[in-house]
């Protein structure tokens, strides 16, 4: 009884309590009213300045509506520009009330200052109500041909917009064409936001083939590109990135005409040049022009490198792009990729692998010391790539090899235990790849053995110990002793490797090596677990016991060369990757296809697009932008959205 | 607080996810600039005066130089600052070095006036990035700096010395010497000499060395400057020297510390690990700061700075920096 007391009243109280809330709300969003409805300009302004504090911090205030609206009208720039957001925040939720405001955009399209009249035009394309639009199509005709550039830019940005709500409104009223038209206009922002546009409205309706950059267009683009805004340049290129140059003479002029915007500060503009000049390298054909290219673009590149390390990070992934398909153009700078103390350990992993895929045969002496030097940092993982590539170097390079099997050694005397483990089971393939050359190394090696622990550095040991059973006076007992903890070894590869190396060892030395070949074979195949061991093991005894040469041209026999290559992209991946450098395909290295989708279709089918990201080498941030309205409308039903500009 | 200028300043840089401008001086010209006076006008007197100015939209084909700007000495002065990032090994032997620099300039002149600038050594600059100001063409051509510059503070040029147009010279020589104690205590001992400075004194030298996590009981001794040690995050020595004359030399730093051996080690290796567990345990680098004035390490120099358009007498400045950029020294 007194339980169901409680529980009645408890809800009581909470429903107290919601209604004191919502009334507490309802206060300050009264008060936001009145104040919004006062008498005195300075409070409205006020008021207004704090409905859209309010909103930006998450509170619901779509209640005020109308009293926003109400002071739509009001000399005040600022003002306005706060109201304007307050209504595209709030258009998909009250579009019906959004027609009232039209009639202030429409005179604010033909105010005096073009400031105002950009604003309006602005305002109204980020509106996204269908209502709204048919009314827009008369200011926005207009301003496309206003007399002010400043205004025809934004008017031309607009018309992506309605293209994106409505390609039939766009294209009836001639928008289109009107755009294609500004792409000889004679302001260079009006073409680059062209440019833009056609580019975006291109991606909306991959089929329509709206707009094809065709011969003609191009020398406006290209005296246009010197004038632009940095955003600007980007578009151009891209544009003429796309385009297919008709003939081998076009092709070379455009990429002389282009190499200038290498140098430029941006560091956007500096990869969708180089990005440009890989594409058209398929139409130009004169060796010394192409090789004039690859030269110019390796000091450009190389400025990236002192940026930033987000900077770094972008433009260390999209070298390694370009590697693959100039191996040899950055030999000689191998010392600018070095590993700083304290770069961030994802721009040392990058430099890492570049280090590698960049060194020639001459710079292995000083690329080796480095790498022995970041063999002793504290990061366990990069310290495992740098050893990896100490063995990657002396594969490669037989001249090498001594010097890296000495390093090697070195290292290991650190007694450093994950140390330990890389440099043994490096030491295994280059011991591989080198067949018996560096048996003096192995009793040193031996002497560690207490060090090793991990399964792979265990099975790489034992490996060697079968090798190079000959140069080491204590085999037997090395081999007894890990014998000993066979079955509570639960790795399988050290379990093989235990057999192979204990038959290795009895082919090589019968005597010593019966008891123990015997041992081996018999707890593997009466006690261990594993099915796959036990059948080796079998085999080896049946081989053994029947034809023990049989048994030795299948144990003793040379392996085939072992080959430790950086990963490399198939060539088509690396076609495609090359059509999308500078962008953050390049930087995750997977098609924009695969992770890009059109918001029509959101059952998932992806769609080709890039997704710009500008590192911008003065402001030294990133901005990650989608063209293609991909981010207004995939916001929907979430109050906190903020800004949808 | 400034909200609204943000807001204004995000709807003008980008628009529907494209950038479109981020040029400051255009920026500048939409979006009013909040000042203390602004705001305390606005609230004593309830005018907002901000609200009366229309801003100017400027799409003219200088857009970083608006028309009509008057000033009463006509000035113009040149910073060239050179960066060098160079790693140095233990025996003071370089193991990496790269210079590059900045030439930024402050201007007060009146009017449009265009100016040339030509540097003694311009082939040596194998990659310079300039500020859209600067006529790409006469670049290319001439070799020589054509501008009309924005009014105040800007940076002119960003420039890269080639690898091979200069010889390696370190203003500073550093040397290191790592050992252990009997009572396995480690020991690292810097000295800094005055290398090639032209004949300048570097200034502001700051030695930072930050040592392992588990370092404790630091004793640090310097022969020549301050010294402090801090632990905020990890334990770290900082060493500063006001000056070090082009001839001076015998500045030396000491540091005495031990290392606890870690409880992560001892449970990863079940065995008896020899008493000192490694070298990871150890200071691996320290991270060099240093000023140079009145010097260019790659002498790279103004040649001339003409104007022209505008017949006014014009008041010219020039100064070299040379500064550390990331320079480390290697133990």
């Amino acid at each position: 009884m007194m339980n169901a007391a409680i529980q009645t009243n408890f809800a009581r109280l909470q429903i107290v309590k919601q209604k004191v809330l919502a009334a507490l709300r309802k206060g300050e969003n009264y008060e936001l009213k009145t104040e919004l409805n006062s008498e005195y300009k300075e409070r409205r302004k006020e008021a207004v300045r704090r409905v859209i504090a309010n909103m930006t911090v998450g509170k619901d205030v779509s209640g005020l509506f109308t009293d926003v609206l109400k002071n739509m009208h009001t000399d005040d720039l600022e003002i306005k520009k706060l109201i304007y957001l307050y209504l595209i925040n709030y258009a998909k939720t009250q579009p019906d009330l959004v027609i009232l405001a039209v009639n202030t955009f429409v005179k604010d399209a033909e105010d005096t200052n073009p400031l105002i009249r950009a604003l309006a035009i602005r305002t109204m394309g980020c509106l996204h109500v269908q209502e709204v639009l048919d009314h827009l199509t008369d200011p926005l005709r207009k301003c496309l041909k206003d007399p002010s550039p400043y205004v025809r830019k934004t008017a031309v940005m607009c018309v992506a917009k309605v293209y994106n709500l409505s390609p039939a409104v766009a294209e009836e009223n001639g928008f289109v064409e009107d755009v294609r038209k500004a792409l000889s206009d004679a302001n260079p922002m009006v073409i680059s936001n062209a440019v833009t546009v056609l580019t975006e409205i291109n991606e909306i309706a991959p089929g329509q083939n709206v707009w094809r950059l065709d011969k003609s267009s191009v020398p406006v683009l290209l005296v246009a590109i010197n004038e632009c805004v940095e955003w600007g340049q980007i578009a151009i290129l891209e544009a003429l990135a796309d385009y297919t140059p008709q003939g081998e003479k076009e092709a070379e002029s455009i990429c002389e005409r282009l190499l200038p915007r290498l140098q430029h500060a941006n560091g956007s503009v500096v990869l969708t040049t180089v990005r440009l000049l890989l594409k058209y390298e398929k139409y130009v054909h004169r060796a010394d022009l192409l090789s004039q290219f690859t030269k110019k673009m390796v000091p450009p590149l190389i400025t990236l490198l002192s940026s930033e390390p987000e900077i770094q990070y972008v433009a260390l992934r999209n070298i390694n792009i370009i590697l693959q398909r100039h191996p040899k153009m950055l030999s000689k700078e191998i010392r600018v990729f070095f590993c700083k103390y304290n770069d961030p350990i994802y721009v040392k992993y990058e430099k890492l692998d570049v280090l590698v895929r960049i060194c020639s045969e001459r710079n292995t002496e000083p690329l080796l010391n480095e790498l022995k030097e970041y063999a002793r940092e504290v990061d366990v993982d990069f310290v495992h790539r740098a050893i990896q590539a100490i063995g990657r170097l002396a594969i490669r390079y037989e001249s090498s090899a001594e010097k890296a099997v000495k390093l090697l050694i070195e290292l290991l005397q650190l007694k450093v235990n994950n140390v330990v483990q890389d440099v043994v089971v490096v030491l295994r393939d280059v011991f591989r790849r080198y067949p018996q050359r560096f048996a003096d190394v192995v009793p040193t090696l031996c002497e560690h053995i207490d060090f090793v622990n991990e399964p792979d550095a265990k099975a790489a040991l034992i490996w060697i110990l079968g090798e190079y059973s000959e140069h080491i006076s204590n085999i037997s007992s090395l081999m007894g002793a890990s014998l000993e903890s066979f079955l509570e070894e639960e790795d399988e590869g050290v379990q093989l490797a235990l057999v192979n190396s204990a038959v290795k060892f009895f082919l090589k030395n019968p005597k010593q090596g019966q008891a123990l070949v015997l041992k081996a074979l018999q707890t593997a195949t009466e006690k261990c677990a594993n099915p796959d061991v036990r059948d080796r093991a079998y085999i080896y005894w049946r081989l053994l016991s029947a034809d023990p040469n049989a048994a030795r041209s299948v144990a003793l026999v040379e392996m085939p060369p072992v080959e430790l290559e950086s990963a490399s992209l198939s060539p088509a991946l690396l076609e495609e990757l090359i059509t999308e450098l500078g962008s953050v395909a390049s930087v995750l290295q997977k098609p924009a296809r695969l992770f890009v989708y059109k918001k029509a279709d959101k059952a998932g089918v992806p769609r080709d697009t890039d997704m710009e990201s500008a590192a911008g080498a003065e402001s030294g941030d990133s901005n990650v932008g989608v063209s293609g309205g991909g981010i207004d409308t995939s916001n929907e039903g979430e109050p906190e959205l903020l800004i949808s500009f | 607080e400034n909200f609204t200028t943000v807001y204004q300043l995000l709807s003008e840089m980008v628009d529907s996810g494209s950038a479109v401008t981020t040029d400051t001086s255009v920026l500048r010209g939409l979006v009013p600039v909040p000042s203390l006076v602004d705001r305390v006008i606005e609230n004593v007197s309830g005018i907002g005066i901000r609200s009366e100015k229309r801003p100017d939209v400027n799409t003219s084909s200088t857009p970083w130089r608006s028309q009509g700007i008057r000033h009463a000495n006509n000035e113009f002065f040149v910073d060239i600052v050179e960066r060098i990032d160079a790693i140095v090994g233990a025996d003071g032997s370089v193991v990496s070095y790269d210079v590059s620099g900045d030439i930024s300039c402050k201007s007060r002149l009146t009017g449009m006036p265009e100016l040339l600038l030509v540097l003694n050594r311009a082939e040596a600059m194998d990659d310079v990035a300039f500020h859209p100001c600067v006529r790409a063409n006469k670049w290319q051509a001439e070799r020589v700096i054509g501008f009309v510059p924005p009014d105040g503070q800007f940076k002119l040029a960003s420039f890269h010395v080639a690898t091979d147009a200069a010889p390696r010279l370190l203003p500073l020589h550093l040397h290191a010497t790592v050992s252990r104690q009997q009572d396995q205590s480690h020991i690292i001992e810097i000295a800094a000499d005055a290398g090639q400075s032209g004949k300048r004194p570097v200034e502001k030298i700051q030695v930072r060395v930050p040592l392992p996590a588990q370092a404790y009981n630091i004793r640090v001794q310097c022969k020549a400057g301050t010294h402090t040690v801090s632990n905020v995050r990890s334990p770290q020595v900082e060493w500063s020297l006001k000056s070090l004359g082009p001839t001076e030399r015998g500045a030396r730093l000491t540091i005495q510390y031990l290392v606890r051996a870690s409880s992560a080690t001892a449970a990863s290796a079940p065995q008896v690990l020899s008493p000192s567990p490694g070298s990871n345990q150890s200071a691996l680098a320290a991270f060099v700061d240093f000023e140079v004035a009145g010097y260019s390490v790659s002498s790279i120099k103004v040649d001339s700075l003409k104007m022209l358009v505008e017949s006014y007498k014009l008041f010219k400045g020039v100064r070299y920096v040379t500064k550390a950029g990331s320079f480390q020294l290697r133990f």
